[in-house]
């Protein structure tokens, strides 16, 4: 069937089953490879995207019920907490092999959207369903400190 | 002792249950909610019979005792309140459980300011609406409040919470009985994904077995084991 | 300094170049290799490039086949002034990328902006470019900066006699040669011409840079795939595209050497977007890296491939190892272990000494299996010309997988291209490049480019599994607690089961990691190894055998030390002893030193004593602790680095545990990069801390129990330290390892600061089985 989805601003028509995780649609047939597959069952964070503004597992997110709501990917990731986050990881050299990163700034920037200074237990509390195997816990957790800090400035 | 060969289905993203045995836990299986298929109760309808290892209203008509009556079916509706489906998210903290053994939710998720979920991970960023595969869904998935938890407590204390507008979010016996028939989130517990065993008898008939209940003078088992 | 672009296009070919080979021990160590001669030199596309042949590559042994001139690019300058570096290993988070970079623009004092990575492709013409066993740094650091300082003389020439001035007056910097009398600069990209006209220099005439001139060595240089990580962009094995790619998945055999013996495929040929199924060839003993063998589901996408492989129905034959069972096969590793072993090392008379010791310990050890679970499970697309394959994938062997290929698709290995991709993560996973031959076998059959997706299920039921081990350690005790016998056995399925079918006796490569290299002053030693037969593929993973070696002869010496009503760190500090260099070798040990020899790399017992102190000192080592609080310290060699961990834990009434704190300090030698070696240490510490919290793959009938996060469960943010503090040691010894170093220490020291926070010796791995209720069954130890 042919769906229409709103993804970063941009309409595309994709010919799949309903049932497709929107993971899936993103990375094979529209190429947006930054939203990364870890785990299939909402466990690991890896395929965070927002749908609508609010964070969704793009793995048990069945297309289908996406509807014309607007989705973004880490591609399309923008704003002032985005920047921040952003520029954190950089400055504190957050990532090691990357993979869970698009995951982890996207949670991040959806954690300091909804709280601007976040205390360490909200960002365990938001974190929590992020994976990291290479396990940079330490420096995300001081990046989202250091955005929080600079989003203020 | 092993046989020459075996049959497997294999599965992604499910469990892979092989030679009877199965794989140590299940992952994504709390419980709270349901797809949005409820219908409407005819006006004067005959009561519903026993289902599903839940006993119907008419079972508990030849208790003449109301008191004894009220009990008795207050300890019928201990069937679906101590199923992990509902209080698995009726827990007594703030991280919900998951699975048959009502283990600690993975991610440790956490209830949030409004039951919704943490700012950053809120509940619906892997529940949606319905079920999606192993996946539990239900319309505005989330948590109760810290008082109305289940887990842990007695069938006479949680009857007493139930009717303590203080704890139970100040309904009425009428928004009560409204909120067990008619919650597609309380409905979830009869229809979870196929990994996950649903609540006894369904929504239905838990109805009339809470409103009977209510009826009957809404008695609560004692608080103490 | 603002960091480059990072070059996130890893499929750029390598231009042709004229080859010099290189050899540090016999200079002038860049000579042009005859077979090009100075035609050759001179072809060279108008960029000065350099092959640096490692002398371990083919190049170098004068293997290339004729006709290879375009042997490689390896490191040059181009016209334009950009410094390229052709990057042999594979980035996999450790910033490999980074660090050859480093090394080399320091030597040649380039503009660090115009530094560019080209990911090599897999050949033997590079040399080894497995990307394991923590030194890629460590093979490649005097090449690069022969390298770049060879570079850097020629191009100083080419100014000196275009100005006319002696070249002693010109110096490189920051991209550019200067004269210094005179203030006038050329960019290195306008001096290529004139220097590929240039004889190559002498060894008299290459100067490396002094230690306190360098710009970019042991400096916090930015990564240079951080800025493509953080905007989503950069290519892992699962973001390849091809144009008309498809996708598959397999359904494996559950068991290793298991093969379907009917299958029904009606529902998956009806499965909406299933292109057809593909049968795999059933996989023989020895496992090695071929494929596991089973069906595979070819789809139009990923999606439909998973449910295809979901409607498939396959009748198995098991196998031969069926009849695994890890529950009781813990028991026969334990009781391998209570008998005498074969001798693997042995210093004066354990048994004499243990009979006459004052007091005597013994404990046993148990380590279950592990899987690496990269986040990014393995991939590769596979795509035919003829009869020829180009392949992708995340792989840290991608001479191996071209090896892999050729044999299991019955091509010479010159038809075989293999292009690596940044990795998820590998730990050990991806250097077994079975998936690269499941893509290349495939996709012959489909003839089109295909993807295989391995899922985390897949991942996960059919890794290559750190082994599982048991170990058994008895002490003898002088009256003033002093350990006088030390008897160390230990008995695990070899890696090299992989290899030969039905090994079992544990192979030298796996004792010396963390057993017959123990560095303690201790009279009588003795090392053992008990025999242990393999029914899962196993393989290496992050510090190897390291993991439980150090687990139980770091967790021993602080029983010891309870023994001996001793400080923890006090007896660690005795145990390790006077400051003095060890060779097992002596002991009857067959000891490799980690590849590196023991000269330049020597088994130093001051360094593990300086580590333990260091971070016996940043931890506030003897500090009063709150009640329920504990501290565990342990410390540990290895890949030629020494690592020593503190871990401090609360554990409440409950039994809950929280680790409150870590500390860990590293000697690694000269570190490239500070920063990124510090991230490895938080990283590598955590890792073993995960393990040993969480980590237990287990197996019924041969088919592994777990499938997915978090059956098999890993450190979250949430259980990770809120307080972490890491140290390197200043040190200009040559670099050591740094990747998996940090990992070892780490399950000693939170079992033993468990031990001292609440009495209960952890003895069985993980601390928290798979139930996930995170309690401490404290009752029965207090």
């Amino acid at each position: 069937m042919t769906i229409r989805l709103k993804v970063n601003g941009k309409v595309h028509d994709v010919d799949v089953a309903g049932d497709t995780p929107l993971l899936w649609v993103l990375r094979d047939h529209l190429g947006l490879t930054g939203t990364k597959f870890g785990c299939g069952v909402a466990q690991c964070g890896a395929c965070t995207v927002y749908v609508d503004g609010s964070p969704r597992r793009a793995c048990v997110a069945p297309v289908s019920s996406v509807g014309n709501k607007p989705v973004t990917t880490i591609e399309g990731l923008e704003g002032p907490e985005a920047d921040a986050v952003r520029e954190a990881w950089l400055s504190l050299q957050v990532p090691q092999c990357g993979y869970c990163q698009s995951g982890q700034i996207m949670s991040a920037v959806a954690l300091l959207k909804k709280r601007p200074a976040p205390t360490d237990t909200d960002i365990d509390h938001a974190m929590t369903g992020n994976i990291c195997r290479c396990a940079t816990y330490m420096r995300i957790r001081r990046a989202i400190h250091d955005a929080a800090g600079n989003l203020k400035k | 002792m092993t046989p020459l060969n075996q049959k497997r289905s294999r599965r992604s993203g499910a469990r892979t249950l092989l030679l009877g045995v199965a794989a140590l836990s299940t992952f994504a299986a709390l419980g709270c909610g349901e797809p949005p298929r409820v219908k409407e109760a005819p006006v004067s309808p005959p009561p519903l019979p026993s289902e599903n290892g839940l006993k119907g209203v008419a079972e508990f008509a030849q208790i003449q005792d109301e008191t004894q009556r009220s009990l008795a079916l207050f300890q019928e509706l201990g069937k679906v309140i101590s199923s992990p489906r509902c209080v698995n998210c009726h827990s007594a903290s703030d991280r919900p459980l998951q699975s048959e053994r009502g283990i600690p939710h993975q991610p440790a998720v956490v209830r949030g300011d409004d039951g919704f979920g943490a700012p950053g991970l809120p509940c619906s960023a892997c529940h949606g609406e319905r079920n999606f595969r192993n996946m539990p869904g239900a319309p505005k998935w989330s948590m109760p409040p810290l008082e109305m938890a289940w887990q842990d407590r007695t069938l006479g204390q949680i009857c007493e919470q139930l009717k303590d507008p203080q704890r139970n979010g100040g309904k009425s016996h009428e928004d009560l009985i409204e909120h067990i028939k008619h919650d597609p989130l309380v409905g979830y517990g009869w229809q979870p994904p196929q990994q996950l065993t649903p609540a006894a008898g369904s929504q239905a008939l838990m109805g009339e077995l809470f409103e009977a209940w209510i009826d009957s003078g809404a008695v609560c088992p004692p608080s103490k084991p | 300094m603002k960091p480059p672009q990072a070059r996130a296009n890893v499929f750029v070919e390598a231009t042709k170049s004229i080859s010099v080979s290189s050899d540090i021990s016999n200079p002038p160590f860049l000579r042009l290799d005859p077979r090009l001669g100075r035609r050759g030199f001179l072809a060279g596309a108008g960029a000065l490039l350099f092959a640096v042949a490692l002398e371990d590559s083919a190049l170098a042994q004068g293997k290339l086949p004729q006709g290879n001139k375009d042997a490689l690019l390896f490191v040059g300058v181009q016209p334009n002034g950009s410094v390229v570096l052709t990057c042999h290993r594979s980035e996999m988070g450790q910033q490999t990328w980074t660090a050859m970079a480093q090394i080399l623009a320091n030597e040649l004092d380039a503009d660090w902006q115009r530094v560019q990575i080209v990911q090599a492709e897999g050949h033997p013409k590079y040399g080894n470019q497995n990307t394991d066993g923590s030194r890629s740094v460590r093979l490649n650091f005097d090449r690069l900066r022969l390298a770049g300082a060879t570079m850097r003389t020629l191009l100083e020439q080419a100014a000196a006699k275009h100005w006319k001035v002696p070249p002693s007056s010109c110096e490189a910097e920051l991209g550019f040669v200067l004269h210094r009398g005179s203030q006038r600069k050329l960019n290195f990209g306008e001096l290529v011409e004139a220097a590929n006209k240039l004889p190559l220099p002498t060894a008299s005439q290459v100067k490396l840079r002094e230690r306190k001139a360098w710009r970019y060595l042991c400096h916090d240089i930015k990564s240079l795939t951080t800025p493509s990580i953080v905007k989503g962009e950069g290519t892992f094995g699962q973001d390849v595209r091809r144009p008309g790619m498809l996708y598959a998945v397999i359904a494996r055999p559950p068991q290793v050497l298991g093969r379907p013996k009917h299958v029904d495929d009606a529902a998956t040929l009806k499965t909406p977007g299933v292109k057809q199924l593909v049968k795999l060839p059933n996989l023989e003993a020895p496992v090695g890296f071929k494929p596991l063998g089973g069906i595979a589901v070819v789809a139009k996408d990923t999606w439909s491939a998973i449910r295809g492989r979901e409607a498939l129905e396959v009748e198995w034959e098991v196998g031969p190892n069926a009849s695994y069972d890890s529950k009781s096969f813990e028991q026969s590793l334990l009781k391998a272990v209570r008998k005498p072993g074969k001798l693997a090392r042995k210093r004066g008379d354990v048994a004499r000494a243990l009979s006459s010791a004052a007091k005597r310990l013994e404990a046993e050890y148990y380590v279950p299996h592990l899987a690496h679970s990269a986040m990014e499970p393995p991939a590769a697309v596979a795509e035919w010309t003829g009869d020829r394959v180009t392949c992708w994938g995340c792989g840290q062997t991608p001479q191996k997988a071209r090896q892999t290929v050729a044999q299991v698709c019955g091509v010479p290995e010159a038809n075989v291209t293999i292009h690596v991709t940044w990795l998820g993560g590998g730990f050990g996973r991806k250097s077994k490049p079975d998936f690269f031959a499941e893509a290349a076998l495939i996709a012959r059959e489909v003839k089109a480019p295909v993807k295989v997706v391995w899922t985390r299920e897949d991942d996960l039921q059919h890794a290559y599994y750190h082994t599982v081990s048991a170990q058994r350690l008895e002490a003898g005790l002088d009256a003033t607690g002093k350990c006088v016998a030390l008897l160390h056995r230990t008995a695990f399925p070899p890696i090299t089961s992989t290899f030969v079918a039905g090994a079992t006796d544990a192979d030298p490569g796996d004792l010396r990691l963390g057993a017959s290299d123990t560095p303690f002053d201790v009279p009588n030693l003795q090392l053992e190894s008990g025999q242990a037969e393999a029914h899962i593929r196993i393989g290496w993973l992050r510090s190897v055998a390291n993991i439980y070696h150090a687990f139980a002869v770091q967790s021993f010496a602080a029983e010891m030390a309870h023994a001996a009503g001793r400080d923890p760190k006090d007896y660690l500090l005795e145990l390790i002893g006077p400051p003095r260099t060890i060779d097992p070798n002596q002991e009857g040990a067959k000891y490799d030193n980690y590849g590196s020899p023991l000269k330049d790399y020597p088994i130093d017992t001051a360094r593990l004593a300086k580590v333990t102190q260091e971070v016996a000192t940043l931890a506030k080592w003897g500090r009063k602790l709150p009640t329920g609080h504990g501290l565990g310290i342990a410390a540990h060699r290895s890949f030629v680095s020494y690592v020593a961990t503190v871990v401090e834990v609360a554990v409440d009434e409950q039994g809950r545990l929280t680790i409150v704190g870590v500390w860990s300090v590293m000697d690694a030698g000269t570190v490239v990069n500070p920063n990124h070696c510090e991230s490895q240490l938080e990283g590598g510490t955590l890792f073993g801390l995960s393990n040993a919290l969480f980590g237990e793959i287990t197996a019924t009938r041969g088919v592994i129990d777990q499938a997915n996060f978090p059956d098999w469960r890993v450190m979250r943010m949430h259980e990770a330290p809120r307080h972490m503090e890491v140290k390197l040691i200043e040190s200009s010894a040559p670099p050591g390892g740094v990747g998996e170093p940090p990992t070892p220490p780490a399950a000693p020291a939170l079992t033993n600061a468990i031990f001292a926070a609440t009495g209960l010796r952890i003895r069985r791995l993980p601390v928290f089985g798979t139930d996930r209720i995170d309690r401490l069954k404290l009752g029965t130890h207090r």
